[in-house]
């Protein structure tokens, strides 16, 4: 049995939607609110991974025993163990890229970029629930997931904005030259790297309309372009039940201690 | 032909050393100073913009992330498997890697390089120091180096990597008494990655790695340090800090044996 629980298709969740999409493998969708906790519920499949969940938020896969996180690994999970197209590379280097860029995005962009969604459009719904949901994150294990939601009820998200719009740029020129070299980021084939930085990159020309654009990044719009005409993304994106999925963001990965 | 850019066995230059001895593959050493910045050099640049190590060259292919490095050090060579057959195992071991690497390492070198490095490099002229941050390519990776050699961490982020430290420690060692290695019975990458992470725990952590609190890490790191690839990769240590794996040799009496002297 195969199942994924899911939220609207848009960062982490539309990782997963797409790739067992792209393989035409059957699964049974389960739809959760994460800005209402749901994911804390005592029901909800966990293990001592998937509590960690080093993302902080994101889809579960369960497939028979298995409860799967992490949503680059997942995608790497989907491609191994299930039939259909591989969207894996056949050429080793072109894996060892797959893998890095894997790495990069959560490493780089994914902190970025869930940043600048969580600041526009989920912080002002959590706000005016500040006190009920302070006392439910209050039982929260780890500390490091109840902290990412704790932050957004803080009431001045400003610098923390303005250090991922800058945060945003490396990884952003990274990806706008490697589309430069290859049709895709791993190289000539499509794989799972494609669609983890899809789920990433595809709400920044609204969320970051300075860093992406069609005059800085016309590649990664083309890019963009490419992803949507897919019937595999566009069968994830069918997923959505408010109509807004490019507005509904998690907490993501925090940015490196170090600096 | 393969050639390693490389410090120290380790941390992440160790990384790529030990899977390379693993799998039996020969390769070019080029040993490269990190305190002595050796790896912001222009002729390491040329190599790796990014000036960061390890970075490995097979014939054209250059790549310069440790991690997917050990990936495609187990895929693109022969030599015995060092990542399970099991998606579900293999995932197991990717979730263990990204743990070692963005949430233990980190703490754990915050740590180390405020207490043990950073002093070091310090008697060092800082005008020189400073000089070399600017040659430094990244600007997180100046940051980071600023903050490493000037002693820049603040207490809160100390103590929260103190905290994390503990707390990483307790999820590996409840892992390793379910599990003989991060992917059940087979020795793989996972292994790998964490003991270039650990194998100074007992040494630098004495309170919370021991054996008598974490008897599951110690026997672990033990038996990855008996390994014939581990012991060549770490006689390949220049300094102090790689000699520490020392500590994991068994004391005389203390090796298991099938029969006779219990």
């Amino acid at each position: 049995m195969l199942e994924l629980y899911h939220w609207e298709p848009n960062s982490f969740f539309l990782k997963p939607l797409i790739a067992l999409a792209e393989k035409g493998v059957e699964f049974r969708s389960r739809y959760f609110d994460p800005t209402n906790l749901e994911q804390f519920d005592p029901d909800f499949p966990c293990n001592a991974e998937s509590r960690l969940q080093l993302e902080r938020e994101g889809p579960v896969l369960v497939h028979d025993a298995a409860i799967i996180g992490s949503s680059f690994f997942m995608l790497e999970y989907i491609a191994e163990a299930f039939p259909g197209p591989t969207l894996l590379p056949a050429d080793a280097y072109q894996r060892y890229r797959m893998h890095a860029w894997g790495q990069q995005i959560a490493l780089s962009l994914a902190s970025p970029v869930t940043v600048l969604g969580c600041a526009r459009y989920l912080a002002p719904v959590m706000r005016p629930r500040a006190a009920t949901l302070r006392a439910r994150l209050a039982a929260i294990e780890p500390l490091e997931r109840r902290a990412a939601w704790g932050a957004l009820l803080e009431a001045e998200p400003g610098s923390a904005v303005s250090a991922a719009r800058g945060r945003l740029r490396l990884p952003i020129d990274r990806i706008e030259a490697a589309l430069a070299d290859a049709a895709w980021l791993a190289g000539p084939e499509y794989s799972i790297a494609d669609i983890d930085a899809f789920a990433m990159l595809v709400t920044l020309p609204a969320l970051a309309p300075d860093v992406v654009n069609a005059a800085a990044t016309p590649r990664i719009l083309d890019f963009l372009v490419r992803m949507r005409a897919r019937p595999a993304v566009r069968a994830a994106l069918a997923h959505s039940r408010t109509g807004r999925p490019e507005e509904a963001f998690v907490p993501g990965p925090e940015a490196s201690r170090w600096g | 032909m393969v050639t390693l850019y490389h410090w120290e066995p380790n941390a992440n230059s160790g990384k790529p050393m030990l899977a390379l001895a693993e799998k039996g593959v020969r390769y070019v050493s080029r040993y490269l100073d990190l305190l002595k910045f050796d790896q912001h050099q222009p002729e390491y640049l040329r190599i790796n913009p990014d000036g960061t190590i390890p970075a490995m060259v097979h014939g054209e292919r250059v790549l310069t992330e440790s991690t997917p490095m050990m990936e495609y050090i187990d895929d693109a060579f022969e030599g015995p498997a060092l990542r399970p057959d099991d998606p579900l195992e293999r995932w197991r071991m990717r979730w263990w890697m990204r743990f070692f690497d963005t949430y233990f390492a980190p703490s754990l070198s915050m740590i180390g390089w405020s207490i043990f490095i950073g002093p070091t490099a310090r008697q060092r002229d800082p005008a020189e120091l400073r000089a070399a941050i600017e040659r430094i390519p990244l600007e997180s990776r100046r940051i980071a180096w600023r903050k490493a050699l000037f002693n820049e961490f603040s207490e809160d982020e100390l103590a929260e990597s103190r905290r994390r430290v503990i707390f990483a420690t307790g999820v590996l060692e409840a892992h390793l008494s379910q599990h003989r290695y991060i992917c059940g019975d087979t020795y793989s990458l996972g292994d790998i990655n964490g003991f270039n992470l650990g194998y100074a725990l007992p040494l630098s952590q004495p309170e919370r790695c021991n054996d008598e609190k974490t008897p599951n890490i110690m026997e672990w790191l033990r038996t990855i340090y008996e390994r014939p690839a581990t012991r060549e990769t770490w006689a390949k240590g220049r300094t102090p800090m790689a000699a520490r794996v020392a500590m994991l040799e068994r004391s005389g009496s203390a090796p298991k044996r099938g029969g006779g002297n219990a």
